[in-house]
């Protein structure tokens, strides 16, 4: 057996007018939360949609659990949460779940005492109200989520995949998916989620996948890519507006190489080679007053913006969430 | 398979728990049982509009015309039914008489009158004036009455005894037409024209209704979409392949229903139209064979089959219902097409318009059982004709496939037709 829940070797996704995927290897480590990270259009949706066998690859294989993708019966151990969410909205909640849960190869009576077991967990079930009775469009839009994680997770698959998972999520179901994610790793199952929200894959991945127009960027684990970005980062807080020779000093591309301006406080990045003193001094020398002046890790959004570059960024991405 | 099950059992299920269903359904039977029961109370009422009551009969001969022509209508009548009244006038003032008599019926004292004049006694004019005289059964009993009471008038006149008269004159003859086919003879013409109508009807209502269904399922997975999950858990052909023959069976189970509770109505309608206080009329269902039911069905499922496969890509290809009801005109127009020569063809079953529909797979499902149950088709007609609708559901359920399954998950823009041409050689 593999070490590695799935496997993603050389693979190509070609379409008419573009390529969706170029030559993605990647290697999700089984009991990992994995982040698959980029900006909209980066090949994100089609990448889990391969791993899916939704579409085939046009090139190179994908493996899952050790076995092939297109292999039938392994779609019943993936639960899958697509980006866009709906359900039939005139069936009962029970009935969409039993469906769900029959296209997974569960048995009718193994599914339905699962299915009360995850709405008396989301609290769909109470003992005033069974809403698991009701019709979808009944429903709140956050009971409708609600409903839809447990169509993710009611077969109890190994591996997980969520597109998008946090988009759309009121803060109260985005702490249950959150804690919902911790619990399933917990047990050993493996995560994955794309996400263009960098905070919450900093806080929840082991190891993330940065990909951009349809190439790999960067992979490993978080510890190692903040490790291998460190030590040219620096956080600058000011104590009142900034002075004005502030922006010729970041202008210096002999000194800085990038910066994103918060009005008083700055992530900026070195250059190359540059002495993080000789900032400081240019910086003292403008005038300003300094609160703090630090050397830090950079965070997943700073790597982000770094490697995929301002260029790779297309609307709706919006980096912090 | 079990996971083809599934699909259609939900396809089922929740069809057939719905409102719609139920009310159709039931509606069905109502409306065919409506169709025997309506025509024979109206053919009664009509009847008795044509007692000619408070009807008056003008008689400006002396000759006692106006009460051979009563004499005449009292026959075959219930005893004691109301009849013309005779009033006997001048020729001179008979105008005057027209006159005052129109103007009674207009003011619904009567309903009309008859003018017997000399004229009337040469054969060749009798006039009414009423309400009823549009009335074609109320006209022809009142010309047949006149003739008869002429004809005994002469026949007396001829030295033939009035009483015999009588009896030689009472002709209460009805026309009963029988139609011949190639294979013999075979019920009422007009039973039969009705029947084959009736299917070639209900395969094309079936196949627009379901097939329209099959497009709004496929939408609905595809705007909601549900149809990624469904499609990370099977292939597309399975999901396709499952609400195709889900909707099939809520139709097939339809038009079951429906043809059983109409034969059960038909079998039963002497008790049900007595309740109405109509007597029935002899008239019999055409015989319908096990192969005949066989061969409908057979239609019924490939039909079926190629249009609602055609119906799902489009449904798969368009973003919106507004989308979809222009997308699905080129199909509409096929369906329409067929249904626009239903009429003619019924008229000329052996028309060469009719053997040239019959043979062509968009309008086989429909024109060859109208032809079948008019007459005999030859078995190799028949056959080729079977082939050559399977293949075409062959190439409609592939070509239907490959659109479906990149269609299903490209939202945005409508493609066009050119890019769904690329759809068909995208491995997957």
């Amino acid at each position: 057996m593999s070490d590695y829940a799935i496997e993603i070797n050389n693979v190509f996704k070609r379409y008419a007018e573009h390529v969706a995927v170029k030559d993605l290897t990647l290697r999700v480590p089984k009991g990992a939360v994995y982040g698959l990270l980029g900006p909209n259009g980066a090949g994100k949706t089609t990448t889990i949609r391969m791993i899916l066998n939704i579409i085939a690859p046009d090139e190179g294989t994908i493996s899952i659990l050790g076995r092939p993708a297109n292999d039938p019966a392994i779609t019943d151990n993936i639960g899958y949460l697509p980006e866009e969410r709906g359900l039939y909205r005139k069936m009962q909640v029970r009935r969409v779940l039993r469906f769900l849960a029959e296209l997974k190869g569960m048995k009718r009576d193994v599914a339905d005492a699962r299915i009360t077991e995850w709405l008396e967990r989301f609290d769909l079930k109470t003992a005033e109200k069974d809403w698991g009775l009701s019709k979808i469009d009944e429903l709140s839009r956050g009971m409708q989520q609600k409903v839809q994680f447990i169509g993710t997770l009611v077969h109890d698959p190994d591996v997980v995949i969520l597109d998008e998972p946090f988009s759309g999520l009121d803060p109260i179901n985005a702490q249950a998916l959150k804690d919902t994610i911790v619990e399933l790793k917990q047990r050993g199952k493996t995560i994955i989620f794309s996400t263009h929200l960098m905070d919450n894959a900093e806080r929840l991945c082991d190891s993330v996948c940065i990909i951009a127009r349809g190439e790999k960027v960067l992979d490993g684990r978080i510890g190692e890519i903040k490790h291998s970005h460190g030590s040219r980062n620096i956080a600058l807080a000011l104590d009142g507006a900034p002075s004005t020779g502030l922006s010729a000093v970041f202008q210096d591309r002999a000194l800085v190489d990038r910066v994103d301006d918060h009005n008083r406080y700055f992530d900026i990045e070195l250059a190359n080679g540059a002495d993080p003193q000789a900032l400081l001094q240019r910086i003292v020398a403008t005038g300003a007053s300094i609160i703090r002046f630090e050397i830090v890790q950079p965070s997943l959004h700073q790597i982000f913006l770094e490697r995929v570059g301002a260029q790779g960024i297309e609307m709706g991405m919006t980096g912090h969430g | 398979m079990a996971k083809l099950w599934a699909i259609m059992k939900r396809e089922y299920v929740e069809r057939v728990r719905t409102k719609w269903f139920i009310v159709v359904t039931v509606f069905g039977p109502v409306f065919f049982g409506a169709m025997i029961i309506i025509p024979a109370v109206m053919a009664k009422r009509s009847k008795s509009t044509s007692e000619f009551t408070n009807t008056r009969i003008l008689d400006a001969t002396t000759s006692g015309a106006g009460q051979r022509i009563v004499d005449a209508m009292s026959r075959g009548q219930a005893p004691g039914s109301t009849l013309p009244q005779v009033y006997l006038v001048e020729a001179a003032a008979l105008s005057q008489a027209e006159s005052t008599a129109t103007r009674q019926v207009m003011a619904k004292q009567l309903s009309g009158y008859i003018v017997v004049d000399t004229r009337t006694l040469g054969g060749e004019e009798v006039r009414y004036a009423g309400r009823n005289a549009t009335s074609i059964p109320d006209m022809e009993r009142l010309r047949a009455a006149v003739k008869e009471a002429l004809l005994a008038k002469r026949l007396e006149n001829a030295g033939i005894d009035s009483s015999k008269v009588r009896d030689l004159t009472f002709i209460p003859l009805r026309l009963k037409t029988e139609r011949i086919t190639d294979k013999g003879r075979g019920g009422s013409g007009a039973v039969s024209i009705i029947f084959a109508g009736a299917i070639a009807f209900l395969l094309y209502m079936s196949i627009v209704i379901y097939g329209q269904n099959v497009l709004r399922g496929v939408l609905e997975e595809k705007t909601t979409r549900v149809a990624e999950v469904v499609v990370s858990s099977v292939p597309s052909e399975t999901l396709l392949a499952g609400k195709v023959l889900g909707v099939g069976a809520v139709g097939l189970t339809q038009q079951i229903i429906w043809v059983i509770t109409t034969v059960v109505m038909f079998e039963l309608r002497e008790p049900i139209l007595a309740k109405f206080g109509v007597t029935t009329m002899p008239f019999s269902l055409p015989e319908i064979s096990l192969g005949f039911g066989v061969l409908l069905i057979l239609f019924f499922i490939l039909g079926f089959v190629f249009y609602s496969s055609l119906y799902a890509a489009v449904g798969a290809s368009v973003n919106t219902e507004q989308e979809a009801q222009q997308a699905v005109q080129p199909l509409l127009i096929l369906l329409v097409a067929t249904a626009v020569f239903i009429n003619p063809i019924l008229l000329n079953p052996t028309s060469r318009l009719a053997s040239v529909m019959s043979w062509l797979p968009f309008s086989s499902p429909i024109i060859m059982p109208l032809r079948l149950s008019l007459g005999s088709v030859p078995w190799y007609e028949l056959l080729a004709t079977l082939v050559g609708l399977l293949l075409a559901c062959f190439a409609a359920v592939w070509v239907a496939a490959r659109i479906y399954r990149v269609g299903l998950l490209m939202y945005g823009k409508r493609p066009t037709l050119r890019e769904m041409g690329r759809w068909l050689s995208y491995s997957r």
